[in-house]
């Protein structure tokens, strides 16, 4: 299992866009999945005909393998797949790509408009209907 | 030789909402009673809360997961004390939290009462039966839980009877909920702010919410309200003993008698509780494990599961909104289509909920497909720029719903637990009908796109109905005091009482019925 074979799955899995980095470029280290998902890199090698010939393939015929072996192994695939959409997803450059902030949601939380008569005056419509509860 | 306590008047099971606020009115109204409570997990620290860590957004698949089947195989110790759940026969998965407090530790905190007529569905609509008594009876003690609990929200809403004064204002709708509230306006029909215990502004002690978004990871600042804040020291500071980390392996009947419980404490000791009342509040699961495992005669036991069968439909808009930003369940609701139309070809109704969107990971899992180029689009197309309406129906009884024992024993010392499910026609007809109107209100609001998900797996919070009140022990448990026909001195106060579930939310109600329960028994003490 080399280091390129390991980048080229995880960049078919996240290959970016425009915007989003793919899984590499976002500092995904591919070579820490190799242990933990080592059976289903072997299946993606075995189907793909070899390493080199996964890698040398176009992003299309590489996810056209990942796709025959995500069906033929869903469970192996989906665990190789939560993990590294978690790591894609705290990853600083990506959430930086999506706008978003990199700190955790505590201790500074998000700033919201509080409720205001703004929104109350729209609910007027809404108090004058007549009861709509059945009364029972 | 099991280790022996000194007799207790009363030994609760299980420290959630109707535990809690069970012991809570009970050690209020009766203060002579010696009362022991019983929890299977411990203490939630605020401080070990995910919210606080770069990695919090794993923690929702990991050791925080709403499931306890998930949070049992996450890669580090969940501090939940889960028991894993045969759910293979059901297209809802079982969500909760064990620990002190229950589910309330990652709860939502959507507040709800159920509607008059929901306790009255077999005398107004030919379905399901009537509770045992009407909602006029149950009311004062929605009042005193809500404040007990800490309400936000806005008395005056139609759909109804009236409320007294929220306790505090509605939370922050934001441009998510005002743009949803919107197409509700476009289309002349009812929405409204939800009731959330969950504080708007510092109350009772308590800060405000600062919409860090992931509710359903615990509270850190408890602006959430959760019962181990908010009923638990009430009940300490009135004698009642919380005893964490004892998980109840049997309650002990004799004789049409229950004389107790066994335990295994947190050391591993069997221990004998013996006392003069039992009550059991474990959830629907839970009580009706401990129940079974108990041998409980009663026909009904375990039978009726429900869950609020629940679908949802996304929106995406051209317009920013909000992002994974507010509390997650808590934004406004719509009751148009709740009570009963015949015209629409199924009986009672549907509750339409918007809900806050969902954090980066968790769009990114549930992407069809989730990897690749496509799903890049997709998450950038969805993420800051979608709106979900969940829709949750009303489930009626069924017996073949059910939870069971199964043969063999988990590493609590209990029988494993099954639960088999379907979803039946009616509750699909009520689903597609409400899926159908969330979709009308996303196009009328802007969505340029819709997703529809027909049934949402991971939504069996409300675990309801296995020990439902009643007069008739052959379809009942328990009679309208929560003391089961069996065995008058074991109790329930939870959910599991519920004969039939409305469509909303059920946490205002289980706190509203354990104080009631807590009265009668004070009532039949005295």
């Amino acid at each position: 299992m080399t280091p390129e074979f390991l980048a080229a799955v995880i960049d078919t899995l996240l290959p970016g866009d425009d915007v989003l980095p793919s899984g590499t470029r976002a500092g995904l280290d591919p070579v820490v999945y190799a242990s933990s998902h080592h059976a289903i890199f072997d299946v993606i090698a075995a189907r793909a005909g070899g390493l080199e010939r996964f890698i040398q393939a176009d992003e299309s015929a590489r996810a056209a393998a990942l796709t025959t072996v995500e069906r033929a192994l869903p469970e192996a695939f989906r665990a190789l797949l939560v993990t590294v959409l978690s790591d894609y997803y705290e990853a600083t450059a990506v959430l930086a790509a999506l706008g978003w902030r990199t700190d955790p949601p505590q201790p500074a939380g998000h700033a919201m408009s509080e409720w205001n008569d703004a929104a109350g005056e729209r609910l007027e419509r809404i108090r004058r209907r007549v009861r709509m509860w059945r009364a029972v | 030789m099991p280790a022996r306590h000194e007799p207790v008047d009363v030994v609760v099971v299980g420290s959630g909402m109707g535990g809690a606020a069970f012991c809570a009115r009970l050690s209020e109204q009766a203060k002579h009673l010696r009362i022991v409570c019983l929890e299977r997990g411990g203490w939630i620290d605020t401080a070990a809360m995910p919210p606080w860590r770069r990695d919090w957004q794993r923690a929702t698949i990991g050791a925080w997961a709403s499931s306890p089947n998930l949070r049992l195989k996450a890669p580090t110790p969940s501090p939940s004390a889960d028991y894993p759940i045969d759910d293979s026969g059901s297209p809802f998965k079982p969500l909760m939290w064990s620990g002190v407090g229950g589910s309330t530790i990652n709860w939502a905190a959507h507040f709800p009462r159920l509607h008059p007529s929901d306790f009255r569905t077999r005398s107004l609509d030919g379905v399901g039966d009537d509770w045992p008594f009407a909602y006029a009876d149950l009311e004062p003690y929605y009042d005193l839980n809500d404040d007990a609990m800490g309400v936000s929200g806005l008395a005056g809403d139609p759909a109804y009877p009236p409320k007294p004064p929220r306790a505090m204002p509605p939370l922050a709708l934001g441009r998510l909920g005002m743009t949803a509230a919107r197409g509700f306006d476009a289309l002349g029909w009812h929405w409204w702010p939800v009731d959330a215990a969950i504080n708007a502004v510092p109350h009772q002690g308590r800060a405000g919410c600062n919409y860090c978004g992931p509710c359903q990871q615990g509270c850190v600042n408890r602006a959430k309200a959760s019962v181990d804040v908010t009923y638990w020291p009430r009940a300490i500071a009135n004698g009642v003993e919380l005893r964490p980390r004892c998980i109840v392996q049997q309650v002990v009947i004799e004789g049409g008698h229950a004389t107790g419980v066994v335990y295994r404490d947190a050391e591993g000791r069997e221990v004998t509780q013996p006392a003069a009342a039992v009550v059991v509040a474990g959830n629907g699961i839970g009580t009706a494990r401990l129940l079974l495992a108990s041998g409980l005669a009663s026909p009904a036991l375990g039978r009726n599961l429900m869950f609020h069968p629940a679908a949802y439909v996304r929106g995406m808009f051209k317009e920013e909104l909000d992002g994974p930003v507010g509390p997650i369940g808590c934004a406004l609701y719509s009751h148009e289509f709740y009570e009963t139309d015949a015209r629409r070809g199924f009986k009672r109704g549907v509750h339409l909920q918007v809900t806050r969107e969902n954090i980066p990971l968790m769009q990114a899992l549930r992407l069809e497909p989730a990897w690749g180029r496509d799903a890049c689009q997709l998450l950038r197309e969805e993420f800051r720029h979608s709106i979900a309406i969940l829709v949750l129906a009303e489930d009626l009884p069924e017996a073949h719903n059910r939870v069971t024992l199964a043969d063999r024993t988990e590493a609590d010392g209990l029988p494993g637990v099954k639960i088999d499910y379907a979803v039946s026609d009616h509750s699909r007809r009520s689903l597609d009908f409400g899926l159908d109107r969330a979709e009308e209100v996303l196009r009328a609001a802007g969505a340029h796109r819709v997703v529809r998900l027909p049934l949402a797996p991971l939504t069996g919070w409300h675990l309801l109905s296995t020990a439902r009140m009643g007069s008739d022990p052959a379809t009942s448990v328990t009679d309208a005091r929560g003391r089961c026909h069996a065995v008058p001195n074991l109790l329930v106060a939870d959910g599991s009482l519920f004969p039939t579930v409305g469509a909303v939310n059920p946490g205002s109600t289980i706190g509203a019925l354990a104080l009631k329960i807590a009265d009668d028994l004070a009532k039949d003490i005295a």
